[in-house]
């Protein structure tokens, strides 16, 4: 094969773009809006802050169950997944839970699925400032 | 903050939370114009609550 029909190299403001844009991926599954904040998108950073931070106080008020990484089934794990989208806030959340899960009541139930929303939500705003890092239309 | 004392919600205020706190998210993720996100959160807050109660309601037969 010829340099002439070799795939052309990236340029180097290219691959620092998208290493710049992991970053922010990374930095907004972390802690929910930073990685909004650091495209000093304010708006959206806070209420990513916000709504994902509301989910969790109200879930883990609630009584809901905060999945670990030991689980018994699928759905256990799939769950841990789900609670894990909320980055540093799974520890605020297990650091509130202090009573421990209480699914008897359909409070605990609704909290259940408030933690589950939280980390869902928050991955996909962390996809969203990836997405606006790498260029695409946010 | 001790979570211990728990919040008591009812069906409907936990609904109406959750539908009011992913529209939110959602009308500011997904628009950019602040009058823009004010119709998308309005109407996926319509939305959420229509289908929330209505599979509520659909469900009412079964229940007993």
């Amino acid at each position: 094969m010829t340099d002439e029909t070799a795939a052309p190299a990236a340029p180097p403001q290219d691959s620092r773009r998208e290493t710049m844009a992991y970053v922010i991926g990374v930095a907004g599954w972390l802690v929910p809006g930073l990685g909004h904040a650091l495209m000093k998108m304010w708006g959206r950073a806070a209420t990513c802050f916000l709504t994902v931070g509301v989910l969790v106080i109200l879930g883990a008020g609630m009584r809901g169950n905060l999945f670990s990484s030991r689980g018994n089934d699928a759905f256990d794990s799939l769950g841990y997944f789900a609670d894990l989208g909320t980055g540093s806030f799974y520890l605020v959340a297990r650091s509130l839970e202090t009573n421990g899960a209480d699914v008897s009541h359909a409070g605990g139930d609704y909290g259940t699925r408030f933690l589950a929303t939280a980390g869902v939500l928050n991955l996909l705003a962390a996809l969203h400032a990836y997405e606006a890092a790498r260029g695409r239309k946010a | 903050m001790n979570a211990g004392m728990g919040f008591k919600l009812s069906h409907l205020q936990a609904v109406l939370l959750f539908a009011l706190l992913i529209s939110i998210a959602f009308g500011f993720l997904s628009r950019r114009r602040p009058i823009e996100r004010v119709k998308y959160i309005v109407w996926s807050l319509f939305l959420f609550l229509l289908i929330g109660v209505g599979i509520g309601w659909a469900m009412y037969p079964f229940s007993r």
